[in-house]
């Protein structure tokens, strides 16, 4: 019996891996896995949002507001250089210096002795004193904002005229040049502060964290204003403006916050319910192809002469597996050769990724939920096949399969993400048609033993209840041909037929 | 010990009785023919045997044992319904299915040229089913059926959609296969093909047996007719049933059409006729071929 199980198996494997559409599959994944993150940075808009600002006041407001934004810019810099010291343990490049210090918010303050010491390429030049080979460079952020001069004679331009031009300033041009010369044209009328009314024109709905910090600037000068007539001297009024907490913070390193590490943890997981996904989705259209030309070229009893229909389907099973998993195979010695390409970055990355896969029970319970979710879908691809006498008819049975299996998993992978591990995600974990991909899934984020080893047999049940009832479809089904198919005729074969 | 066994054999599928009571044997060597209209149950006969199907009731013995997978190795299977996979080379569809068969992959595929050569299509033995002509593919389907050295050939059917030569080569298969020993079993329409071939034959209607036995004794099924061109003194030999006259000739002499009675043979009534001076100048027994005896024991089956 098992060695007419592995022939069937071993002819299923070689038909599939004969056709053109295997080898696409098998390689396009992983080029489109490699492509996908390089195309996304070449549509990721990271131009700096052009700014011009026309005041009307002789310039004092419009420095202050260009100020304001350039120092919270260096501050995010400073924080993210930070996390990158932080990751690769560069404190000692300078242990004094602002960017070697995590434990606290970055004042003013701070990004000014960041600033006085060199700036960002000062702080680099450090760095590599102490950055080993492989270990990639800092990438700095693109600046979100770029202030611009206004054009000359706007400032002074009728208040009524320097509408129309910011209009024109903020349109797209035509010809060669399509950008706008300014994303954002801001008026600040002669009368500011007495006059607090301030003009915005932009060529798009402004982000809220510009306008947020836009209104705070001219908020302070409006209130330091005010403070002045009221007698406060203007130091005084500066100091009462800014005056602001010294906040200190506490924070894992990276990759070990509770919600970072929830997700780099999930990604292998996660990671793996997908490729399950993808792989039984392409390896069960194949194996349905397979069986439905075995029907059509009516070439079954030759095979059935020979072999019984459960090695026969059992055969099926084996190959379809086999073929899934060395689609999992070469996608993984892709990622594998990624990684050592990159000269261990990205194995450095994925390291926290692979720590809930460190333990042996968690290995066999991931190989143990990958291959029952393999037979369990499979078992329904080839139920469909052995039904169908032609890919039309199957498409017709497997469409609303295909729904019922991708939709929840979809959701449940969102829900992952999301660290949601609600009464959703817990109802899927039991639902034996999804148990495989739940329980993947939240090998990331935990799942309690009891859960793991309940949820398991259940699908083991489910498996060994589909192996009798839809091998005795499938038994049935194999010489009827050309029968029209009702729910009737399917429960009667689904139920002990005499052959 | 016959190589096939069947015994009260009966197959119902709900209220439809597919094959009735039936009981037959097939000796080693012998070429036995399974002749009967569509839907006479041959097929469903040939799968219970083949353990595709199990029998409602009544016994079945393949070389000595109830039929099982595991005497494959013994088999060889020509369906009604021909198909292989298309993707799937001549020679390694023959491997294939003599793996099934539990036969070594070395050996398959050495027995399989043979045949292929044998066949003419040892050119072809690396195209794939798909790229071959539909004769060529059935005589490819024929080496799955021939590569193991079967001792017991089934063939449904497998005269139809061959043009005459591999008609004739497949009978030349047949011929073979029964000088090595195997039991050769196959259904057919085309009666010419079992008149020629068969040892013995079994007719069956609406899955019950009809008749069994050789082409002679089918032939003795129908009364033998005399063609006879005598005087009208011939109407009075005693054994002869009824004469009927079919042409006026010159002066006394007609053409007759002579049908005796039962359990008289022809060759009695001639001597009758010499012995008591009836004049003839014709006489010649006219026997019933196996289309007329088909038609008569198996005619106006209805389509199951």
């Amino acid at each position: 019996m098992i060695a007419n199980i592995l022939l069937v198996a071993k002819r299923e494997f070689r038909q599939v891996t004969a056709t053109k559409s295997f080898w696409l599959t098998l390689l396009l994944v992983p080029i489109a896995l490699a492509i996908g993150p390089l195309v996304g940075d070449k549509l990721q808009d990271d131009t700096a949002t052009k700014v011009m600002i026309v005041d009307q006041t002789g310039g004092g407001v419009a420095r202050t507001i260009e100020d304001s934004f350039t120092i919270n810019e260096d501050r995010a810099l400073l924080v993210r250089l930070s996390r990158y010291v932080q990751r690769h343990d560069f404190d000692k490049a300078d242990p004094q210096a602002v960017w070697a210090q995590h434990d606290r918010w970055y004042t003013n303050a701070d990004v000014a002795s960041f600033r006085a010491a060199g700036g960002l390429k000062a702080a680099l030049a450090k760095i590599d004193t102490v950055r080993p080979e492989g270990v990639p460079a800092f990438d700095a952020p693109t600046p979100d904002y770029s202030f611009l001069p206004p054009p000359a004679g706007l400032t002074e331009a009728p208040a009524d005229t320097i509408g129309t031009q910011a209009k024109q300033l903020t349109q797209a041009k035509g010809g060669d040049d399509k950008k706008a010369a300014a994303d954002i044209v801001l008026l600040i009328g002669k009368g500011f502060p007495q006059d607090p009314t301030v003009s915005l024109w932009s060529n798009d709905r402004p982000r809220s964290s510009f306008v947020i910090q836009l209104q705070q600037v001219l908020t302070q000068a409006m209130r330091g204003s005010l403070l002045q007539q009221q007698g406060v001297s203007p130091q005084a009024a500066v100091a009462i403006e800014t005056a602001a907490p010294a906040i200190a913070v506490s924070t894992p390193p990276p990759g070990g916050g509770a919600r970072e590490a929830m997700l780099v943890r999930s990604i292998v997981p996660l990671a793996l319910a997908y490729i399950l996904m993808m792989s039984l989705m392409l390896s069960g259209s194949w194996m349905l192809q397979g069986s439905v030309e075995e029907r059509s070229n009516k070439l079954l009893e030759s095979v059935l002469a020979c072999i019984s229909p459960e090695e026969l389907m059992y055969g099926k099973l084996l190959g379809a597996l086999t073929i899934g998993l060395s689609m999992v195979a070469v996608w993984l010695g892709c990622a594998a050769f990624a990684a050592y390409a990159t000269h261990g970055a990205i194995a450095d990355m994925i390291r926290p990724a692979l720590a809930p896969l460190t333990s042996p029970g968690a290995i066999i319970a991931l190989i143990y939920f990958f291959a029952m979710g393999y037979l369990a879908i499979s078992i329904i691809f080839v139920a469909i096949g052995a039904m169908s006498d032609s890919m039309r008819e199957a498409q017709g049975y497997l469409m609303p399969v295909m729904l019922a299996v991708l939709l929840p998993i979809t959701m449940l992978i969102q829900a992952v993400l999301a660290g949601n591990n609600g009464i959703m995600v817990q109802v899927l974990t039991w639902v034996p048609l999804w148990t495989p991909f739940a329980v993947l899934a939240r090998l990331g984020i935990g799942i309690e033993t009891w859960e793991l080893i309940g949820s398991g047999v259940v699908l083991a049940i489910f498996v060994a209840l589909e192996v009798v009832f839809l091998g005795r479809l499938f038994r049935a089904s194999l010489l009827a041909q050309g029968q029209k198919l009702g729910l009737k005729q399917i429960v009667g074969r689904l139920k002990a037929a005499p052959r | 010990m016959a190589v096939l066994e069947v015994d009260a054999l009966t197959k119902r599928f709900d209220e439809v009785v597919a094959v009735d009571n039936l009981s037959f044997a097939v000796q080693p060597g012998e070429i036995f023919g399974f002749l009967g209209g569509n839907g006479a149950g041959k097929t469903t006969t040939l799968r219970m045997v083949l353990d595709i199907i199990r029998p409602t009731s009544g016994r079945i013995s393949v070389l000595g044992a109830a039929p099982d997978r595991r005497q494959a190795a013994a088999i060889g299977f020509l369906p009604e319904e021909r198909g292989l996979y298309d993707n799937m080379t001549a020679i390694d569809t023959i491997v294939y299915f003599a793996r099934l068969k539990q036969m070594d992959g070395g050996e398959a595929r050495k027995h399989g040229m043979e045949l292929l050569e044998r066949f003419d299509l040892a050119s072809r033995a690396k195209s794939k089913i798909g790229e071959m002509s539909k004769g060529m593919a059935q005589k490819v389907q024929l080496a799955t059926a021939l590569v193991n050295h079967p001792q017991l050939l089934m063939l449904d059917e497998p005269f139809s959609g061959l043009d005459p030569v591999n008609q004739g080569l497949l009978e030349e298969e047949i011929l073979r296969a029964s000088k090595r020993g195997a039991a050769v079993i196959f259904s057919t329409h085309v009666m010419q093909h079992a008149e020629r071939l068969c040892d013995r034959l079994l007719l069956l209607r609406k899955g019950a047996k009809r008749f069994e036995g050789t082409l002679d004794e089918a032939r003795a099924e129908l009364p033998a007719a005399i063609e006879a061109i005598a005087k009208e003194d011939i109407i009075r030999v005693a054994g002869i049933a009824s004469a009927e006259p079919k042409e006026q000739l010159d002066g006394e002499w007609r053409r007759w059409s002579i049908r005796l009675d039962p359990g008289v043979s022809a060759g009695e009534v001639l001597e009758r006729c010499t012995t008591s001076g009836v004049a003839l100048r014709r006489f010649e027994e006219q026997r019933a071929n196996l289309h007329d005896v088909f038609v008569q024991l198996v005619g106006g089956e209805e389509n199951r």
